[in-house]
């Protein structure tokens, strides 16, 4: 049963069949070949439960929240603050970039969105300036991809609900490795500038007057930073409803700017419904998988199949994620994320590993998978802001930061902590 | 024949698509006036239980859209190789398979509305909400649905008979990630 949704899976997504209806195929597959129960009756009672739910709400929220700012004017400013405050590192501009990207981050639960932002603020200031276009735009496709980590994040709400685990405490555990990430690629940026002048850019210093003044700037993202994480930990709001916290915040803030208009609104709308739809197929259809399979004694299965390998718990685990590495280079993120769990999850489980931390890891390596060329989003969302160049530019750019990413990979396989630190420290 | 049932579907779908966003923008509203109100002790209740049927509505009805905006994640890696008819093979196989499952699910969601409208079921909450209400919109999504699905694959199937390969792209084709979003 394994091997058969293995092999039905990457076959399917080769035919180019959309990657929510491949989950569907399988799952009525499974039904036929592996169940003595009709399992197909429940699914209609499945489409309605997994959709019908308080929590799966925040996605269109946060996807509204992000449509509504990125038309809202704020990111140009974010952008011109911070590169008062980082570029006197070695690498100038660049950590502007990933200065920007972890704010937005901070607020907006997606990857794409986000390096979409700061492309679109950053890309002319690049040209303007005379950087290196490689490290420069490959800072901003690694710097975008910490919208999922950071919370909120889109990509851990879905992990949540389709693992059945604690999604403020999912939060919690992303916010120690997004902001290490941050810093990591501020350092290796800081390093690789420092040894190769040429790749970054001028490095400027100002004077503290300005300095001071630019963190005005920098008020609204914070404010809507601390409305909607606070308003969760303070136990005022589930994290659905700080997402609806967020996009009163997002129209306060774009209000503020004069950018409020029903065009606009309009525009935000659309593309709103489009995204959450687009996930919400994906959704249901591994909530569907994952019914027929564990119907059909996957559980079981799996124990037999670890057995048959005979791997320690650790090896297990190092294939899982040389697996996801792999998969990364042709997977889209999200589907990549919920085509997966169904399998992996109650897998790594069965190892006694914790679900949490699992998730945590599984975005890092998702992650990844957004800047891994030949499918690798932020690539492409990068390029698109470009002017000139080509996209073998960027994807050489996100090497040293494709590496970063690999390291955090290994130290939360060898340090849980990292993850499991403040959710903990929370209970 | 083909272009004007197309045209005709986007123009539904993003009407749909509008209300279907006033419904959201209502709906967060809603959500925050009862937080703010939580801070004064007071509640409407069932913020919870109305945002879930909102999200089912939603998704239901929103999925039509999403397929003329050909949102529907696909992995091109295989069909962005191909030719033009060949690229079209491949669109029009994803679609009918699409179709198919699409009519099997909006199929199988009819026993859920069946089974509460005969035992005239009501949500088991506070609201004791009339299934019916909120489980007939979400029916109708689905159906809606496997239309649009129906008549796009049959408009798609025209044009590529018709040798129009370009023209069937921009219907049923796949996106490149570039213009993803």
């Amino acid at each position: 049963m394994i091997t058969y949704t293995a092999v039905g899976l990457l076959g399917l997504l080769a035919l180019s069949i959309p990657v929510g209806i491949v989950l569907f195929l399988l799952g009525i597959g499974i039904d036929q070949f592996f169940s003595s129960f009709p399992l197909l009756r429940g699914l209609g009672s499945l489409v309605w439960s997994s959709s019908n739910s308080a929590t799966l709400i925040a996605i269109p929220f946060f996807v509204l929240l992000g449509e509504i700012l990125v038309r809202s004017g704020v990111a140009a400013r974010t952008y011109a603050a911070l590169d008062k405050w980082v570029s006197w590192l070695p690498g100038g501009l660049i950590h502007a970039n990933v200065a920007t990207a972890t704010m937005f981050s901070a607020i907006s639960g997606s990857s794409v969105a986000t390096a979409a932002t700061v492309a679109t603020v950053a890309m002319p200031q690049a040209e303007k300036l005379g950087y290196d276009p490689k490290l420069f735009s490959g800072a901003i496709a690694a710097g975008g991809t910490l919208g999922i980590m950071i919370p909120p994040s889109i990509n851990l709400i879905v992990y949540g609900f389709l693992t059945q685990t604690s999604i403020p405490q999912l939060f919690l555990a992303g916010l120690i490795p997004g902001l290490g990430l941050a810093l990591a690629f501020v350092v290796i940026t800081a390093i690789i500038c420092a040894l190769r002048p040429s790749l970054g850019g001028e490095r400027r210093t100002f004077p503290l007057s300005a300095m001071m003044r630019a963190l005005v700037q920098l008020v609204p993202i914070l404010l809507l930073f601390a409305a909607i994480v606070g308003s969760i930990y303070k136990g005022w709001a589930t994290p659905t409803e700080a997402a609806a916290v967020g996009v009163a915040g997002a129209f306060i803030i774009a209000f503020f700017f004069g950018r409020v208009d029903l065009a606009m609104v309009g525009q935000a709308t659309l593309g709103t419904v489009k995204i959450t739809s687009m996930i919400m197929l994906i959704v249901i259809g591994a909530s569907f998988l994952n019914f027929t399979l564990a119907s059909a004694g996957l559980g079981r299965e799996l124990q037999d199949f670890l057995n048959g390998l005979g791997l320690s718990a650790v090896s297990t685990m190092l294939v899982i994620v040389l697996i996801y590495i792999v998969l990364g280079f042709f997977i889209e993120t999200l589907s990549l994320m919920v085509v997966t769990i169904p399998i992996m999850v109650p897998l790594v489980i069965q190892l006694g590993y914790d679900p949490i931390w699992f998730g945590i890891l599984m975005i890092v390596l998702v992650e990844m998978a957004l800047i891994t060329p030949p499918v690798g989003l932020n690539l492409y969302v990068v390029q698109a802001a470009r002017t000139s160049g080509n996209l073998s530019e960027v994807m050489l750019g996100v090497i040293p930061y494709a590496f970063v990413l690999l390291l955090m990979a290994g130290a939360l396989l060898v340090f849980p902590q990292i993850a499991l630190f403040l959710p903990a420290l929370l209970n | 024949m083909a272009d004007s049932v197309l045209h005709l579907m986007r123009t539904l779908n993003r009407g749909v698509a509008y209300l279907i966003g006033i419904m959201l923008l209502a709906c967060a509203a809603f959500v925050l006036a009862d937080i703010v109100l939580r801070q004064f002790g007071v509640s409407f209740g069932g913020t919870d239980e109305i945002s879930g049927y909102v999200m089912a509505i939603a998704t239901a009805w929103g999925m039509g859209f999403a397929l003329l905006e050909l949102s529907h994640v696909r992995i091109d890696l295989l069909r962005q190789r191909a030719n033009p008819l060949g690229r079209s093979l491949f669109d029009i196989f994803a679609m009918i398979v699409m179709t198919a499952v699409v009519l099997i699910i909006a199929y199988q969601c009819w026993p859920v509305l069946e089974r509460s409208i005969t035992n005239s079921s009501t949500a088991n909450t506070p609201l004791e909400t009339p299934l019916v209400w909120v489980q007939g919109p979400w029916f109708a999504g689905w159906v809606w649905f496997a239309i649009v699905s129906t008549l796009t694959t049959l408009s798609a199937l025209t044009l590529i008979l018709q040798g129009r390969f370009a023209e069937s792209e921009q219907a049923i084709g796949a996106f490149g990630e570039a213009e993803m979003l």
